[in-house]
């Protein structure tokens, strides 16, 4: 390294790093251990008087305004520094649309002007909060639940699984729950629907669940406060709202059936490590009891059909990451993004002469360059 | 004009293209423009704290984290904490017995107590302080330890890489000539440029890859007690989600774990416009002063329209309508009422190319204009209801403040112009609303001003500009809804 390039990097501004969920936003600085906010995505519109979702667009026009208007909020009321001249280290999922990405890039290098921008997959964030080589990312989010492998630093990408498994579905079923157990129709608010889950909901263990029956009488009901008199979550209701997550019977789309395919997926060789290798994360995992409910079904699974036959894996073994579930894909990008300070960003003037991003579903940039079908 | 709580019956149409009440528009007195928030370049001026209205200089601010050394949240309304002193019984010293009468004078002590929800620091265990403001307990993140290994060790990894890479490279072109740059001869500088940069240097990186220990996976997984589910459950002892959220760091789950937030700091903003840099707003340092340095908001150059009333909207009828318009500037006014598609097409225009301008782009000095094809855009005009168009212009007397308090209205007026009064007046309008206009949907109708304006930008030598100008600006009027 150069003098020159040393004093570059004393006066890069520290990066900071965005992870847009579909229900929270996590925002803050490279090299710091937690996000400087956990916001709902979500900004007050003044057209329309309401607060409005970011992720909620009928047109690539409205989420480009939506986007400038989240930006603006955590720019300017959370993390209050200036966002041009700024690099940005960006975690999004690796199945994100093309049309979200391209938006976001556009709003940061065309509308706050930022100096640079990496985009770093959930999976590989959440793996490198590790240090491990090989990791079996399992991700519950709001709206999927991914499993991802990442073998040294490369996810596994014909073997991703996805699954509408996440918090949502809980909610659902929650929220259906809950109407029974009252026998009324609650529409109770997303917000209070998630307190409920938060503050009163578990995972019971396998064996529990098949002593429980489908009655759960013997699970203590607790009585939500509510300024229109108190609201009864059952028993039922506390123990079975993740219960969907484990549902085999709609075509095997569980989420312990979607480990297993995704580790049958990987080549034959990191199977045994993947295995050895699960991080169970995301904001939907921190529920009370669910790692080791998914652990003990994984055991179950593998010497079911049909992986008894197809699958040799003897050991699952888990990790846990140094921070919050919720923030572990950031915590990952601020790890990464200090790392290498910014080198692999993409810079604005490269954006600005040629506004296209790297993706890894498209054949322009992955197509190995001894390929006939590869241009340089 | 613009309501907290009622609708916008009167919007403007930004340069750009976004339709706002014109209070959220700025006007650029440079390029005699409409701004607005979208299409504006927002800028952090100065950090404070809205609590005690302190300032802070934006180095500390980065260094205390954007928050306020003696400022805190209640961490379970988000409400102010206040300091409430106590006195705490004065320590009998049995070694000293009663010798010292002066020792025995009570101690002024403070907690930190919540006027919303009760909430104090007491709660939680937090001892209490013996000074009133600072002084409280910091908390670090459990996980910071960690989470530099984990950071050492990446970077340890991204300077090997580097690394690597120079040796390569150094080895292909290992005959590089007689130039010899200082840095290429001797390590020193090399090593010198890595401590300066923080990075560690080569050794200690190889040292840290080595002495780094990744994450060991388990077998077991933490379950749930045994009579978990069977347990009664107070909800009073949970934390909910809001609370958690606000210090991301810890994400207590239980009540007896929260601890005083400190209070985030807010940020003065400035504004720019994107086309000429000019600053549109620039606060006034002192935190309590809501005042501005510059402020350049549509409301004082643009005439302000305001509806007086209406008749309803009906398919295929012609409706009368009555409107109030009114000069803020010093100047007279000349203003026309035009149809909105009479408003020329002013394109903001591109200089021509040229030997000199590539020169410039080359070396980056041409202004960076590529932000204009993302922001700016056409907006859709509804057409249902069309103007008719007044053939008449009228002058605009300018503001006046003394004038408020005159009584003479014995101005002319005719049909169209109702009353005159200083610098406000009436107008008479008609509208027709189309045959197939929907029953129920909104009914806009748009109009158009032209209005000369005067400058009053002093002109300099590389902008000799002219004092009159003619502008335009369109108008969106909501006239309620279509009925039958
Ligand atoms: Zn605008
Ligand atoms: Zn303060
Ligand atoms: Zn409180
Ligand atoms: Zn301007």
């Amino acid at each position: 390294m150069t003098l020159y390039e040393g004093i570059a990097l004393i006066q890069e501004k520290q990066a900071v790093v965005l992870d847009l969920g579909t229900d929270y936003t996590k925002f803050g600085f490279t090299g710091e251990a937690a996000p400087r906010c956990i916001i709902p995505s979500q900004f007050w519109c003044t057209k329309d008087r309401r607060y409005k979702r970011v992720h909620h667009y009928n047109s690539t026009e409205e989420l480009y305004e939506n986007l400038v208007q989240m930006l603006h909020l955590l720019y300017f009321r959370h993390v209050l520094v200036n966002p041009k001249e700024r690099k940005v280290v960006v975690v999004e999922s690796l199945l994100t649309t093309t049309q979200f990405r391209e938006t976001l890039a556009k709003v940061l290098f065309m509308h706050y002007e930022v100096s640079g921008v990496t985009w770093w997959d959930s999976a590989r964030a959440c793996a490198a909060t590790l240090g491990t080589p090989i990791v079996l990312v399992v991700n519950i989010g709001a709206k999927e639940a991914e499993v991802v492998a990442v073998v040294h630093g490369v996810p596994v990408v014909h073997a991703i699984q996805s699954e509408p498994l996440g918090a949502q579905t809980l909610h659902d079923n929650l929220a259906r729950m809950l109407d029974e157990d009252n026998n009324a129709q609650l529409n109770l608010e997303p917000s209070v629907i998630e307190d409920i889950k938060v503050r009163t909901c578990f995972v019971p263990g396998r064996q529990l669940v098949a002593q429980l029956g489908g009655q759960c009488s013997s699970v203590r009901s607790v009585q939500y406060p509510r300024a229109s008199g108190a609201l009864t979550v059952s028993g039922r209701a506390r123990a079975l709202a993740a219960e969907p997550l484990f549902d085999r019977d709609r075509e095997q789309a569980s989420l312990p059936d979607a480990v297993l395919r995704c580790i049958r997926s990987c080549p034959i060789d990191t199977r045994r490590a993947l295995a050895e290798n699960v991080l169970v994360t995301g904001g939907g995992a921190a529920l009370p009891g669910l790692k080791a409910r998914l652990a003990c079904e994984l055991r179950h699974l593998v010497s079911q059909d049909p992986y008894k036959d197809s699958l040799h894996v003897a050991k699952f073994k888990f990790h846990s990451s140094p921070c919050e579930d919720n923030v572990c894909a950031w915590v990952g990008g601020a790890l990464c993004g200090a790392a290498d300070w910014g080198v692999r960003a993409a810079p604005r003037d490269q954006y600005l002469r040629e506004p296209r991003l790297r993706d890894w579903a498209c054949l322009l940039h992955n197509t190995p360059p001894d390929h006939h079908h590869h241009c340089p | 004009m613009a309501y907290l709580i009622q609708p916008d019956y009167v919007q403007y149409f930004c340069t750009c293209g976004q339709i706002k009440p014109i209070t959220n528009l700025y006007f650029c007195r440079h390029c005699l423009k409409v701004r607005c928030g979208f299409c504006i370049c927002h800028e952090v001026d100065s950090h404070y704290c809205a609590n005690c209205l302190e300032n802070m200089p934006s180095s500390e601010a980065r260094l205390k984290k954007n928050r306020c050394s003696s400022c805190f949240d209640c961490p379970s309304c988000f409400h102010t904490l206040s300091t409430r002193a106590t006195y705490a019984p004065a320590r009998q010293d049995p070694a000293a017995g009663d010798a010292k009468v002066e020792n025995k004078q009570p101690k002024k002590m403070y907690y930190l107590s919540c006027f919303n929800c009760r909430w104090t620091s007491r709660d939680v265990g937090i001892p209490d302080q013996p000074v009133a403001s600072g002084g409280w307990p910091e908390r670090t993140n459990p996980f910071a330890n960690r989470f530099g290994q984990l950071l050492e060790y990446f970077k340890a990894i991204a300077q090997q890489e580097k690394q690597d890479k120079l040796d390569k490279e150094r080895k292909k072109y290992a005959i590089r000539g007689k130039y010899i740059t200082l840095t290429d001869k001797t390590g020193l500088t090399g090593a010198m440029a890595r401590t300066t940069a923080g990075l560690p240097s080569s050794e200690s990186s190889s040292s840290a890859i080595a002495n780094f220990v990744p994450s060991q996976a388990k077998e077991e997984v933490e379950e749930l007690p045994e009579d978990y589910h069977t347990k009664e459950v107070n909800l009073k002892l949970i934390t909910t989600m809001p609370q958690r959220l606000a210090s991301p760091e810890w994400q207590a789950q239980l009540v007896s774990r929260l601890q005083p937030i400190a209070r985030p700091l807010s940020v003065k903003r400035s504004q720019r416009c994107r086309r000429c840099d000019h600053n549109l707003t620039k606060p006034e340092y002192n935190p309590g002063s809501i005042k501005f340095k510059i402020e350049l908001l549509a409301y004082y150059h643009v005439p302000e329209v305001k509806i007086i009333s209406f008749e309803t909207i009906k398919p295929g009828c012609t409706t009368e309508l009555l409107l109030k318009l009114t000069n803020p500037t010093a100047h007279e006014m000349q203003i026309s009422i035009i149809q909105p598609d009479e408003v020329p097409e002013v394109e903001e225009k591109e200089e021509p190319k040229s030997i000199e301008k590539s020169l410039e782009k080359s070396l980056n000095l041409e202004k960076d204009t590529s932000w204009r094809q993302v922001i700016e855009r056409k907006p859709l005009l509804p057409t249902t209801i069309k103007l008719h168009k007044p053939e008449l212009s009228f002058t605009l007397a300018q503001r006046d403040d003394a004038a408020e308090y005159d009584d003479d209205s014995h101005h002319e007026t005719n049909d169209i112009i109702l009353w005159r009064k200083s610098n406000k007046l009436a107008l008479r309008l008609k509208v027709t609303t189309d045959e197939e206009a929907k029953v129920g949907s909104p009914a806009v109708a748009i109009l158009a001003l032209q209005y000369s304006y005067r400058n009053t930008v002093p002109p300099t030598a590389n902008s000799p500009q002219t004092r009159d100008h003619v502008l335009y600006t369109t108008v969106a009027i909501h006239l309620g809804t279509v009925t039958q």
